[in-house]
């Protein structure tokens, strides 16, 4: 029998706000403990919780580029359960009045394009963090540690309906989230830092089934590998219980990075009554028409929209996807190149190949002011002319990096412009079948593998200033 | 001269004509203080040395003519649910019996600003839960006018200092009654404003959409100068809402409705008879008196006790050992928070927690909680629509004067009842204020209570002042004076 996996993702997208989401604390990026503190993101006796509208901005554009309806009359809800580190002992979140529903992302999936469709998106307060010692867990932990630095930082969740179907594509759909909030600048994006995390709820049905699975939630993911590789266990471990005729539990389950397997957290089944009802210190969120109008007109382009425009130019769908998750100046060099050179290609190829590992070896992320797309057509184009080989392309690059220069004036100053004089090379050509006669003998027995030593030998003779295209053709040619 | 019978604007007018000292008024209320506190328990803590160098350094602005505000040097005692910066907010518990506050609640640092003196803090029914101050940790209070009587609740402690006159005024807080029907119960006049005007923030919460600070005063006046101190928006409190008042008439063409449901049964003729003598002085002063009929009032008791548990079961939540107040060791962080609660909470407040989380719980929200909210708007409704005939509402305070010690905690049905007069105003959000009316067969106070629409709290004060004058009743507890 055939099984098929349904897969929902919940992230949490941390905000990068410059207070906490219901008090006036600066959200700190520090290793010292409990240092940005108040008597309400602390749960003092009588402090009072008051709605930071810059969140409430980032989540209302993220929502509207989600492409979900907004609630404009929804409202925030406590959320009840007992943890040390919450100090309320409730979480200020939302529950059937979210800012955002019914949404979809176009996510990339090889070469297609795919809309993950969004249940729902919501804001909700961070808690504090706790550190177990003796024990990963809070019931065998000897002691805990508790740091409130974290509690009341400003989270945005966003829930995905059960749409997913493999683990590259929930890895597609995070990579497509992290871009989106970058974008938008509204989080920092990074991963490592814990600005994005996700659980995944996760089922296997037979195919043809009516019915989803039983769901199972697994929680600790720390990275895109390990949402990946715990995707992929899970599936198979439930795929093996149900071959078995075996019962699936539903419960949450609790991916350790080391050993690379799932095991039990909780069981649902008598699963926590979180008793939401409306936060009775915070009044109705209403967000008007001009409000989200005025979001709207400062949305930039989103990462779907900018595939868009990269693959008008010819790019493949997976090239577009590339180009729009990377730097923005990489994209813009990218469009205003190709309009220049006209050469869709070439122009991909040195931006994303010879360019991005030059800047990546230099270890820098910025370009000079003087390294334009004008200057960087002029290559290509003097490449593309083979008025210089690709070797003198990648100097001429390497210096432009480096120092304000004039690519075209730069060749001709270095001698790099190459010789395109079809006699003159093929007197070169002659030498080298000459004084090659016994490889020349091999290429004609079907070691074809060995033009390329010829070409290179013909290279050579001309002092690099031969294009290669041409040596090899006219080596072909007399062959 | 009697200091502790003055109002606050003949104080502040003595103080200005340099004929009185803000340090004599403190040493006079602390005296009263020291002698009537081994009897009324009305304090949880007297801040003599603090209150005495305040008193000092107002002295010394009278002395130089730069006073703060018209109650610089005024002695105002504080609920013991209200943050005070570096003293202990104990809202009466075991639980909170360590715990010293790091900041002011808004109305501190608004008082504060003002030069206010404060004496203390006052007693409560633990975590302003209960109608007699007989749920307090540290011991009940007694009323001044006998000691053999509660002082009402929850700010009970708060209406005992006012009435004895061991502070010139106080500060309570109202969740179903609680500022009114202790300032009832003890002779003096409590007001609850409209919910929002007056910051929560510093305030530990009972039940957030109910709770409101006001002040228990000697008289009407000293209540309207002493909220015009408190009020105002607090961007801390996102509930507070902007300055904007409401003006109703406040003169003879102010009409007045008399709630039927609250001159019915389960209502003293003692406490009906209050209300019938103020109507008659009302319609001798020309004003308009009707027959209104409210008839969700009947179902507010209910509603109350389901809506302010709730509230109360997530508010007390925190209260976990974790990081403050008292801590009960567990082999496990959950058992030491189980524990923290089951050592830290009294009983009326467990018994509240309790019946929040289960109106909360799935399964029962929809016929409970989701019940009680739908039918609060409806007398939220209700009452905005009677305002459109009437301009105010009036009725008994408390369905009886101030019953004896024990009498009722036997019953917490009946116990609950006491604020059946009282919690119509806070469902509904609009202010209401309890004016001292005469005495009772057993020399116990009696009142009636004014109600008004949302904001027109000024207006409220103006016409009760006009009531006050009416009735003339000006009687105080002869405690001390039997002491002295």
């Amino acid at each position: 029998m055939n099984m098929v996996p349904t897969i929902g993702i919940e992230t949490h997208v941390e905000l990068n706000t410059n207070s906490k989401m219901f008090c006036k604390c600066a959200v700190v990026e520090t290793e010292n403990p409990n240092e940005s503190l108040c008597p309400t993101c602390l749960g003092l006796p009588g402090a009072l919780p008051v709605p930071n509208l810059k969140a409430i901005e980032s989540i209302t554009m993220l929502a509207l580029s989600a492409n979900c309806a907004i609630t404009k009359n929804g409202m925030f809800h406590r959320k009840n359960y007992f943890y040390p580190d919450l100090p309320k002992n409730y979480q200020i979140s939302q529950f059937d009045l979210p800012v955002g529903v019914d949404g979809s992302i176009e996510i990339i999936l090889n070469e297609t394009k795919e809309i993950v469709e969004i249940e729902r998106v919501h804001m909700e307060e961070d808690t504090g963090k706790s550190i177990h010692k003796g024990s990963g867990r809070i019931d065998s932990a000897t002691s805990t540690l508790l740091d409130f630095n974290r509690s009341g930082v400003p989270l945005v969740e966003i829930v995905t309906k059960p749409v997913i179907k493999s683990s590259k594509e929930a890895v597609s759909y995070i990579e497509e989230l992290r871009q989106l909030v970058i974008d938008l600048k509204i989080s920092e994006g990074k991963l490592e830092k814990g600005n994005l995390r996700f659980d995944a709820n996760i089922s296997v049905a037979q195919e043809g089934d009516n019915e989803l699975g039983v769901k199972v939630e697994i929680k600790n993911m720390n990275s895109l590998r390990s949402l990946e590789k715990a995707i992929d266990y899970e599936i198979k471990r439930q795929t093996k219980l149900i071959e078995s005729n075996e019962v699936i539990i539903q419960e949450t389950r609790h991916w350790d990075e080391d050993k690379e397997v799932t095991s039990s957290m909780r069981s649902k089944e008598g699963s926590a009554d979180y008793r939401y009802f409306s936060d009775p210190d915070l009044p109705n969120m209403i967000l008007s028409d001009e409000f989200i109008d005025n979001i709207k007109k400062t949305i930039p382009i989103l990462p779907s929209e900018k595939r868009d425009k990269l693959s008008e130019t010819g790019l493949s769908i997976s090239e577009s996807n590339y180009l729009s998750k990377s730097e923005e100046w990489i994209y813009d060099l990218f469009l205003k190149t190709q309009k220049i050179t006209n050469d869709t290609k070439s122009t991909f190829n040195l931006i994303t190949g010879e360019l991005q590992g030059q800047l990546r070896k230099a270890g820098t992320e910025e370009l000079p002011e003087w390294f334009t797309s004008e200057r960087l057509s002029e290559i290509i184009k003097m490449i593309n002319e083979n008025k210089i080989s690709f070797t003198s392309g990648k100097e001429i690059l390497t210096n432009l990096i480096k120092n304000e220069i004039i690519p075209t004036k730069y060749a001709e100053d270095n001698n790099l412009i190459q010789d395109n004089d079809s006699d003159e090379i093929a007197k070169i050509v002659q030498n080298v079948i000459e004084s090659n006669k016994e490889v020349v003998e091999r290429i004609k027995d079907g070691e074809e593998k060995l033009v390329g030593f010829l070409v290179g030998q013909i290279i050579k003779s001309s002092k690099g200033n031969i294009n290669p295209s041409i040596a090899k053709d006219l080596l072909l040619k007399e062959l | 001269m009697n200091i502790a019978n003055l109002s606050i604007s003949e104080i502040s007018n003595l103080y200005k004509n340099k004929e009185l000292k803000p340090s004599e008024v403190y040493k006079e209320v602390f005296t009263n203080a020291s002698l009537s506190e081994s009897i009324i328990h009305a304090h949880l803590k007297l801040f003599q040395d603090e209150a005495t160098e305040a008193s000092k350094l107002s002295d010394e602005r009278y002395a130089k003519g730069n006073p703060l505000s018209d109650i610089d040097g005024i002695p105002i005692a504080i609920k013991d649910n209200i943050n005070l910066k570096n003293h202990e907010t104990t809202c009466s518990s075991k639980m909170l019996s360590n715990y010293v506050s790091p900041y002011d609640a808004t109305v501190i640092t608004k008082l504060r600003n003002n030069g206010v003196v404060f004496t203390g803090k006052t007693n409560l029914d633990e975590f302003a839960m209960g109608s007699s101050t007989e749920n307090s940790a540290f011991g009940p209070t007694k009323n001044p006018w006998n000691p053999e009587h509660v002082p009402g609740g929850s700010s009970g402690g708060s209406a005992a200092v006012v009435s004895v006159g061991s502070a010139i005024a106080s500060l309570g807080s109202d969740t179903g009654g609680s500022i009114r029907q202790p300032a009832s119960f003890c002779g003096v006049v409590g007001f609850k404003p409209t919910y929002g005007t007056v910051s929560r923030y510093g305030l530990v919460a009972f039940a957030s959409s109910l709770d409101q600070i006001g002040p228990i005063t000697n008289s009407v006046e000293d209540a309207k100068i002493l909220y015009n101190s408190i009020k105002g928006h607090d961007p801390l409190d996102a509930t507070s809402i902007k300055e904007s008042t409401v003006e109703i008439p406040t003169d003879k063409n102010a009409k007045i409705g008399v709630i039927k449901e609250l001159m019915e049964e389960g209502i003293s003729d003692e406490s009906k008879k209050e209300v019938e003598k103020t109507i008659k002085l009302l319609e001798e002063n020309g004003n308009k008196v009707v027959e209104v009929s409210l008839p969700l009032t009947k179902m507010a008791l209910s509603i109350y006790y389901l809506i302010a548990p709730a509230e109360c079961s997530a508010n007390l939540s925190r209260f976990d050992g974790v990081r403050y107040g008292i801590r009960e060791a567990g082999a496990t962080s959950y058992e030491m928070m189980e524990n923290t609660r089951a050592e830290g909470f009294g009983e009326e407040v467990k018994k509240r927690i309790l019946l929040g989380t289960y109106a909360l719980s799935a399964g029962y929200y929809d016929a409970y909680y989701g019940q009680a909210l739908k039918a609060r708007s409806a007398i939220t409704k209700d009452f905005e629509n009677i305002f459109k005939e009437v301009d105010y509402l009036i009725s008994p305070t408390t369905p009886t004067p101030a019953f004896k010690f024990g009498e009722k905690t036997e019953n917490p049905l009946e116990m609950y009842m006491s604020d059946l007069c009282t919690i119509p105003a806070n469902l509904a959000g609009i202010p209401a204020i309890s004016i001292p009316t005469g005495l009772s067969k057993e020399d116990m106070p009696l009142s009636i209570q004014l109600m008004s629409p949302a904001r027109t709290d000024s207006s409220l004060l103006e016409f009760s002042e006009t009531i006050e004058k009416l009735l003339g009743f000006n009687q105080r507890t002869l405690l001390l004076e039997d002491m002295k």
